[in-house]
């Protein structure tokens, strides 16, 4: 009898699960409650401490290369990174590979340099949409104004403030790249290894295990993973943003996982053995 | 951009996303509307990236400009399209063997030494400097190494797989499994986060500044489920009686 109420269990309409997990995930939104992120992992405090450590006026080339489908995991860390590059007076240029990037820039840098009274030419740069990336970041390391002699807003890219000084890849202090695509393995390939250049690199939940290899031999020098790394990287700046404030979701719904599972294998259990 | 136009974008915004997520309770018009609207958005998007981004700036700009070097890549690029036409498709072969050439020269050597030379150097060299690490740090080597060893032997299959040799695959297989299981969950982490993200923006939509456009598009979809049960009901109950 207990047995086949049990049963039913497994017969359960799997959008009553759908729903379920639509609340989980909603009610925060609604209603935050807090929930801390307490653990900072590894990766993402080597990633602050590089950009931390680098002298104010250092040039950093920020390559975000991400588009609305996997926006809600990486524009968090980009902000948070851009935040960072400002609060630190670093100087930022901005290139992507990914067409759809370029409208998620325009979001980062309509508000984020307007909060540290940065000025678009003299503090930071961002430059037009390139096809054909590796070509684009081999090109660069011989003459940076081989490809990109104007800005996005088609201003001569020798001309402005921000890029004084800087030539090839020789003159830039590190590379920021936020992708969801294998961006940041060219970055690591054709860039890093080759022109000792640092890359530091956010990347998706899914992708995040498969640069553990990068990370161990120093080729990047700090990962930030998912909506999670972003959090950290936020909390890490003192800067709470979308990251932080989607925890509260990420833990709820992952506890909701935990649940399930646990009681579907208890009843599994109890089902054979009793 | 005019508060009309992003009214109209979030209108726009919220009704897809709904619709495609209606499908997790049934398929239904509004679905195959946002499907078939994703599709030809996707065309047409891309369309335009070719033409802005690369054929005007790369192509027609440097031609207007007398530059005429960029005829070589063009028509080596064109010739890829002779792959549509049986009787002339041998051109294309040209095209090919320069993208072959060239990704091959770019990829090999960076491949040979980032994935391959470095990350044997990376699970050799702790094991040189083991005098001056931790024990934890040892262990984690050791560790790092022997699962390498396992892995790798478990594709190796110029050797049965029995006895000692049996037991080194079984374990590398274990190695290979504790990745997957942390891919698997990382995955998970990462399909929740964007659903947070699609949820955020519903919520955002559904302000009284986009006149409540979650809500209300919301409200509709509940609604049709609702009318269309109830007609599939009669019409069950009509063809039972006949």
């Amino acid at each position: 009898m207990l047995k086949e109420k049990l049963q039913k269990f497994f017969k359960i309409d799997r959008r009553w699960i759908f729903l379920l997990l639509a609340v989980v995930l909603f009610a925060p939104i609604i209603k935050p409650i807090g929930l801390p992120n307490k653990t900072i992992s590894r990766d993402v405090q080597h990633a602050f401490d590089y950009i931390d450590k680098l002298p104010a006026g250092s040039f950093v080339l920020f390559s975000l290369d991400y588009d609305p489908a996997t926006r809600p995991e990486l524009h968090p860390q980009a902000v948070a990174m851009v935040r960072h590059a400002f609060k630190k007076n670093l100087r930022v240029g901005v290139v992507t590979y990914i067409a759809g990037s370029t409208g998620l820039i325009g979001q980062i840098f309509a508000t984020v340099p307007a909060e540290y009274k940065k000025v678009n030419g003299s503090d930071y740069v961002i430059f037009p949409y390139m096809a054909n990336a590796v070509a684009v970041m081999t090109q660069m390391a011989s003459d940076f104004y081989g490809i990109y002699d104007k800005d996005q807003d088609g201003r001569d890219a020798r001309t402005l403030p921000v890029m004084q000084g800087i030539k090839n890849y020789k003159n830039i202090a590190m590379i920021v790249s936020i992708t969801g695509t294998s961006m940041l393995d060219y970055w690591v390939a054709y860039v890093g290894d080759k022109f000792s250049v640092p890359v530091v690199g956010g990347v998706t939940a899914i992708s995040q295990p498969g640069y553990g290899p990068y990370l161990q031999t120093g080729q990047l020098k700090g990962l930030i993973g998912g909506m999670k790394g972003a959090a950290e990287y936020e909390s890490l700046i003192k800067e709470p943003g979308k990251g932080t404030s989607g925890i509260d979701s990420l833990n709820l719904a992952h506890l909701l996982v935990l649940a399930l599972i646990l009681t579907s294998n208890i009843i599994l259990l109890i089902i054979k053995y009793l | 951009m005019s508060e009309t136009w992003m009214i109209a974008g979030a209108w726009i915004a919220a009704g897809l996303t709904v619709f495609l997520f209606s499908f997790l309770y049934k398929d239904n018009p509004f679905f195959k509307i946002a499907e078939h609207l994703y599709l030809g958005a996707g065309m047409g998007w891309w369309f335009q990236v070719y033409v802005y981004n690369i054929l005007g700036p790369k192509v027609w700009t440097p031609l207007v400009n007398h530059d005429w070097m960029v005829l070589i890549p063009a028509i080596l690029g064109l010739s890829l399209v002779t792959q549509f036409v049986p009787k002339i498709s041998w051109v294309s072969r040209y095209g090919f063997t320069f993208l072959m050439g060239y990704g091959s020269g770019l990829a090999i050597p960076a491949g040979l030494s980032t994935d391959f030379i470095s990350q044997i150097g990376g699970t050799i060299r702790p094991l040189s400097m083991m005098a001056s690490m931790t024990p934890w740090a040892i262990f984690n080597s050791l560790l790092v190494a022997f699962g390498v060893i396992c892995v790798l032997f478990y594709f190796f299959f110029s050797v049965e797989h029995k006895g000692h040799f049996k037991k080194v695959s079984n374990i590398g297989v274990y190695f290979l499994m504790i990745y997957f299981g942390a891919a698997f969950g990382n995955t998970v982490m990462a399909r929740f986060s964007l659903l947070y993200g699609r949820f955020d923006d519903l919520y955002t939509f559904s302000a009284s500044k986009y006149l409540y456009a979650t809500q209300i598009i919301l409200a509709g979809m509940i609604i049709y489920f609702a009318i269309h049960g109830l007609m599939n009901r009669g019409k069950k109950q009509a063809e039972a009686v006949n």
